[in-house]
């Protein structure tokens, strides 16, 4: 600390709580919860597997039905993005707080790095939409301006989208692997079994000296911060590759900032509602509290509020100009078919999270939050399949060389699911869940080491006539 | 006699000779201000219609192309919604209108208008003692820091209005108390003026033969909507592909 | 916020006060020029309110020039107030307290500065009241709400209600201890009247803390909305090439934080220059601004980029024209090059060097040379989509702005300047009490051999930290 001379006031300092007993105490408690697997547990394990094996009869079935019919992959696309939206952006919870040395966040960031394994789920739905992609042969608008002409290979689109969104999982994978480094030691010295010997095969020689505990910091935060920048990357190009183009006349330049934002508003309510279950069922009553609640009830209130302005901001701009072919657009997205579905969406993800959560009692407890975090989720999914079924029912008609579209081409109808959509819906979102589950068999769902960490903030002090926490800042 | 009317033109572009006879006449009859040397140097210049010359070709095969360019009295005007004020707006019978005692000049509308039809006074207009007799009593004389443009000559039309009404006549089509001064000064008949809201005017029935697969008739900048209440008619050339019509 | 010098009450009045019980000997002849240059902006505007709009160099078809250039300069600038105050409140951000009032004042002045543009701008200024007051109630015809000229003076006026009502209220506590320390019975009236009546009771500290808190949380979604609704001035025209694009809201927006928090960090090293309050603004401050505008910038950078992205992705040809005329044509290619390298590409990679966010000589000149950039920046998004709009090319025009559009922007600038200036004599522009608060509720903790400042955890009362292991 820089100290001045001349004029100072003599400040006194408090002493943190850091001795060994007390960290052992934190870990050994925390281990305790980790290593009892109750026969709850393994039920609804089961029953997500259940779910997930649909989830594959499913993918088989849309498979078997061919590439050709675009329209029909509609639902299938849905899916895939809105597990994208929520999954890739739930380890956000864990980098932003970071970066702002909020100390709130130290109980959940495990759980929203954790999601990140649903991504490699996720990969796996992604390989049949190299197939979907059309080209950049035919004349399309594309993120590749001029296309053919300039000698830009007709696959571009193709390579970059699968670079961004297997960068975005192995990144999430670096970040999770990084952040739980040191936990995985903790197992393999105190743990049993099966626990230790992968958690000691995953630790990789960690002993906990100041050059690797720097070296972990450091390459967390840089790790963090492409985590990040890859996540907008991935949504710019899942928002126009897969939605944007094969809807002629839909140049919206917010869209992939709509995109990722309704990632980072589903992300947090996936973390909301994870953190809700870990506190009720997964024993973890007495490190999750309010305060993680409130946290991330504030962000949740600022993210929806903010739903509206950038839905508003496109709406607003395509209404206002009334351009045949940006009317279009409205009316396939937002006042034809899809009129009640964008509604409920609205009120779900917007009015219901705005009207209830401006309000303290609601904001500050521990059901308010996770109710309109449930909320959110289904408003997201619904949002999805609205966009990604809209935009593949007019890619089934084949009019991606066309520059607009007429109000004449705007299909009239919503497509009805298969029975293979839905079971993948199901399926492939039981699947997150039950990977999400097995994870944390091994993976101790409360990070070990960031509770550690904060018994060297935190002291307790007189004030005035009442003792207060302190929180220290690192920076 | 229809119940409403929807003023219109339709513009032949291929009779358009660029003989300016129009700009002249409109100038005259609105009052419009003297366009000096010096006010075209300033791109500042006020022609409520206006001749636009295109070349096409190389020497020696150059072609003039010409096109009069007026307010097209848009069903979906970009200018409208934009005046903080009012001060133009939509009448009953499909004209764009501009109220000049509104206008504060903000000059919004100039910038919605994609045919740049909308014209501000950025001087205050002079005109010579002797020119001054020559105002139209009938349309207002503007001061600077008003925004103006075409009016299909509403003053002539408020006037055959009022004059039919009182004398209980019919208005006739193509009437050239009527007509706004333009269509009236044009030597070739390349403009015509009518009410599309009759079917039996000469300009509904021109829109509904060019407007046809083939025909002639095409709007300006159609892609954006603006549903312009002004119908053109391709140039008959060699290199125009035309399979109805004359 | 490691930096600290740990200083006692009287202390802090004496320096704080400093600026308004003495006078700089700097302070008047600057108050001179900048009237001066004001004075001369004022009679360029009646110059022009005489003879017409001709004297501009405005035309058909760029009918908007600098005058709206520099109104959404300023709306930008504007926004940095609410960026440091609210946001860095709502989110307890120790290093804000020297800073917020100076950004909050510098935002009143800049929204004034901001309004008194579109007024200038306007055919028939004398008229302008129409604008916004029904003048008709006979024919009860009222302002057009379609149109963004109307909503734009709500959500300014609001912002500007909003943003002195924020600074009034952290100003009563100060405002009380001038009226203490006034001498001059009519000084001391005056700052009587404005105190209303704080007197330091709990209750009223409790109350001012409560309405700075509500104001920050209120006046957020103005914040979001002022410059959307400004950016939509543009976007709603179908007419003009470049600006009917979806992302005009939010590009806005950034830029506004941008340039804003690049002002506030100008004002921070001035604070230091000027009043010498090195002991208030430390390295660490100048390096926590830096780092906030490193994330800004980037963002920024990245809307930009995507919004050139979408330009080209319409494949139409008068969108490639007007982009072609501004990245590579006389005279919008050196100043577009101009701005991309003085808006990003010069500080960015400056400000990630620790030693560069630790200067304020550095920072100074860094934020300069944003703020440079990103007035050519609306610069070049409003005047060349005038002047190269779409197909009907015999209409393409130019644009060279005249002297009296030069002279009325520079006494906008003036005008700020001379605000804060005037502002620093009779007010203190570093907040006593809020210096003062993280005096008092500073805490430190031993963590290893290294001492560092711990804030006291607001909000949730102290036992629901208790883990029962």
């Amino acid at each position: 600390m820089v100290t001045d001379p001349g004029d100072r006031v003599i400040e006194p300092y408090v002493e943190t709580d850091n001795s060994v007993e007390t960290r052992k105490a934190v870990s050994d408690g925390l281990l305790g919860i980790h290593n009892v697997t109750s026969n709850t547990f393994w039920q609804f394990a089961a029953f997500f597997g259940i779910l997930f094996l649909l989830g594959v009869v499913g993918f088989v079935m849309r498979l078997s039905s061919g590439f050709d019919d675009k329209a029909a992959w509609g639902y299938y696309v849905a899916v895939f993005a809105f597990l994208m939206t929520t999954s890739s952006a739930a380890p956000m919870v864990a980098i932003a707080p970071r970066i702002a040395n909020s100390h709130w966040r130290r109980p959940i960031s495990r759980a929203a790095e954790i999601w990140t394994l649903a991504g490699c789920l996720n990969l796996i739905l992604y390989i049949p939409l190299i197939w979907l992609l059309p080209s950049l042969e035919n004349g399309r608008r594309s993120l590749w301006f001029y296309g053919q002409q300039e000698g830009v290979p007709a696959y571009s689109p193709h390579i970059w989208a699968t670079l961004a969104i297997v960068g975005l999982v192995l990144l999430g994978l670096s970040l999770l692997w990084l952040s739980t480094l040191p936990d995985f030691a903790v197992l393999r010295d105190h743990g049993e079994g099966w626990k230790k010997k992968w958690g000691g095969k995953l630790a990789l020689g960690w002993r906990g000296t100041s050059a690797q505990w720097n070296w972990q910091h450091h390459r967390m935060g840089v790790v963090g911060a492409f985590y990040f920048m890859m996540l907008v990357f991935v949504h710019f190009f899942i928002s126009v590759e897969f939605l944007m183009v094969h809807v002629p006349g839909w140049i919206d330049s917010l869209y992939p900032i709509t995109h990722a934002h309704n990632a980072l508003q589903a992300g947090v309510a996936t973390v909301m509602l994870t953190m809700f279950f870990l506190r009720q069922f997964g024993g973890y009553k007495d490190y999750i509290g309010l305060d993680q609640f409130w946290g991330l009830g504030k962000l949740l209130l600022a993210l929806s509020l903010l739903w509206f302005w950038f839905w508003f901001s496109s709406f607003n701009v395509f209404w206002y100009g009334k351009k045949p072919s940006e009317q279009a657009v409205l009316e396939l997205f937002v006042k034809g078919p899809y009129l009640y579905l964008f509604i409920t969406i609205f009120i779900l993800v917007f009015i219901l999270p705005w009207f209830t959560m401006i309000w303290n009692p609601v904001r500050r407890s521990i059901w308010g939050p996770p109710i309109l975090a449930a909320s959110v989720l289904l408003g997201t999914l619904l949002d999805r399949i609205r966009l990604y079924v809209a935009s593949w029912d007019v890619a089934g008609k084949n009019m991606v060389s066309q520059l607009e579209m007429k109000m004449s081409e705007v299909p009239t109808k919503i497509p009805v699911p298969e029975i293979a959509d839905i079971f993948i819906m199901v399926g492939f979102i039981g699947g997150s869940i039950l990977t999400f589950m097995l994870a944390t068999r091994l993976i101790p769902a409360i990070n070990l080491w960031e509770q550690k960490e904060m018994l060297l903030y935190k002291a307790e002090v007189q004030f005035h006539r009442t003792k207060v926490t302190i929180m220290g800042k690192s920076r | 006699m229809v119940d409403s009317n929807k003023w219109g033109m339709v513009v032949d572009v291929d009779r358009c000779t660029g003989c300016q006879g129009c700009v002249v006449a409109c100038q005259s009859e609105n009052n419009i201000p003297i366009n000096l040397e010096e006010h075209f140097n300033q791109r500042r210049a006020i022609q409520w219609i206006r001749i636009e010359r295109y070349w096409e070709g190389e020497y020696p095969d150059v072609k003039a192309r010409f096109i009069p360019i007026m307010c097209q009295h848009c069903g979906n005007a970009p200018c409208e919604p934009v005046c903080p004020v009012y001060a133009t707006y939509h009448n009953n019978e499909g004209l764009n209108v501009q109220v000049y005692n509104r206008c504060i000049g903000t000059r919004f509308c100039a910038n919605g208008c994609p045919y740049h039809v909308r014209f501000f006074n950025f001087w205050e207009p002079e005109w010579p003692e002797s020119l001054k007799n020559q105002l139209n009593p009938d349309v207002t004389v503007r001061s600077r820091g008003i925004m103006e443009k075409c009016s299909f000559c509403v003053q002539r039309i408020q006037r055959s209005t009022r004059e039919s009404e009182r004398d209980n006549e019919v208005l006739e089509d193509g009437d050239r108390g009527l007509n706004p001064a333009c269509v009236n000064a044009c030597a070739s008949n390349a403009l015509i003026f009518g009410n599309f809201n009759d079917p039996d005017s000469t300009v509904s029935k021109m829109k509904e033969d060019a407007m046809q697969e083939g025909g002639r008739g095409y709007r300006l900048m159609e892609n954006l909507g603006t549903d312009t209440n002004v119908i053109y008619l391709k140039k008959v050339d060699g290199s125009v592909e035309v399979t109805h019509g004359y | 916020m490691q930096e600290h010098t740990q200083l006692g009450q009287k202390q802090i009045n004496e320096d704080l006060l400093k600026g308004v019980l003495t006078v700089p000997k700097w302070w008047l002849p600057a108050v001179a020029f900048l009237g001066l240059v004001v004075l001369t902006g004022l009679g360029a505007f009646f110059y022009m309110v005489y003879h017409g709009m001709g004297v501009t160099g405005l035309n058909r078809p760029v009918m908007w020039g600098f005058f709206i250039a520099n109104f959404v300069f300023w709306i930008g600038i504007s926004h940095a107030g609410i960026m440091i105050s609210a946001i860095l409140r709502l989110t307890q951000a120790d290093w804000r307290r020297p800073i917020t009032r100076a950004a909050e004042v510098m935002t009143v002045f800049s929204l004034i500065a901001a309004l008194h543009t579109p007024l200038m701008h306007v055919g028939r200024p004398w008229r302008v009241l129409y604008w916004i007051f029904p003048y008709d109630f006979s024919r009860g015809i009222w302002p057009n709400i379609r149109s963004p000229f109307v909503w734009d003076p709500s959500a300014v006026g609001t912002y500007l209600i909003a943003s002195s009502l924020f600074v009034f209220v952290c100003l009563l506590p100060d405002i009380a201890i001038l009226r203490d320390r006034a001498k001059k019975p009519i000084v001391k009236k005056i700052y009587a009247q404005l105190a209303l009546g704080f007197r330091g009771t709990p209750r009223q500290w409790k109350l001012q803390i409560v309405a700075g808190i509500l104001l920050s949380a209120l006046v957020l979604p103005v914040f979001v909305s002022v410059h959307s609704i400004v950016s939509w001035d543009f976007a709603v025209l179908i007419g003009v090439e470049g600006w009917h694009s979806t992302i005009f809201a939010p590009y806005f927006i950034i830029g506004a934080i941008h340039s804003g928090v690049s002002a506030v960090a100008m004002l921070m090293a001035l604070s230091v220059w000027l009043y010498g309050l090195d002991k208030y603004i430390k390295p660490d401050h100048f390096d926590a601004i830096g780092r906030l505008l490193i994330i800004v910038a980037t963002t920024w950078f990245f809307f930009f980029f995507l919004e050139w992205v979408y330009a080209l992705y319409t494949l139409e040809s008068p969108e490639l024209a007007l982009r072609e005329l501004q990245a590579f044509q006389w005279p919008y290619a050196p100043l577009f090059v101009l701005f991309i390298v003085t808006a990003f590409v010069i500080p960015v990679p400056m400000w990630l060097f620790k030693k560069v966010r630790r200067s304020a000589a550095l920072m100074f000149f860094t934020t300069i040379l944003v703020n440079i950039g990103m007035w050519l920046e609306r610069f070049l998004i409003i005047i060349p989509g005038l002047v190269r709009r779409t197909h009907m090319t015999f209409d393409w025009g130019t644009y060279h702005p005249s002297i009296i559009e030069i002279l009325i922007v520079v006494e906008t600038f003036a005008f700020v300047a001379l605000g804060m200036l005037l502002f620093a004599k009779v007010l203190p522009l570093i907040p006593l009490f809020d210096i003062k608060e993280g005096m008092v509720n500073r805490r430190l903790i031993k963590v290893g051999r290294r001492v560092i400042p711990a804030t006291i955890r607001e909000g949730l009362p102290h036992h629901y930290y208790e883990k029962k292991h």
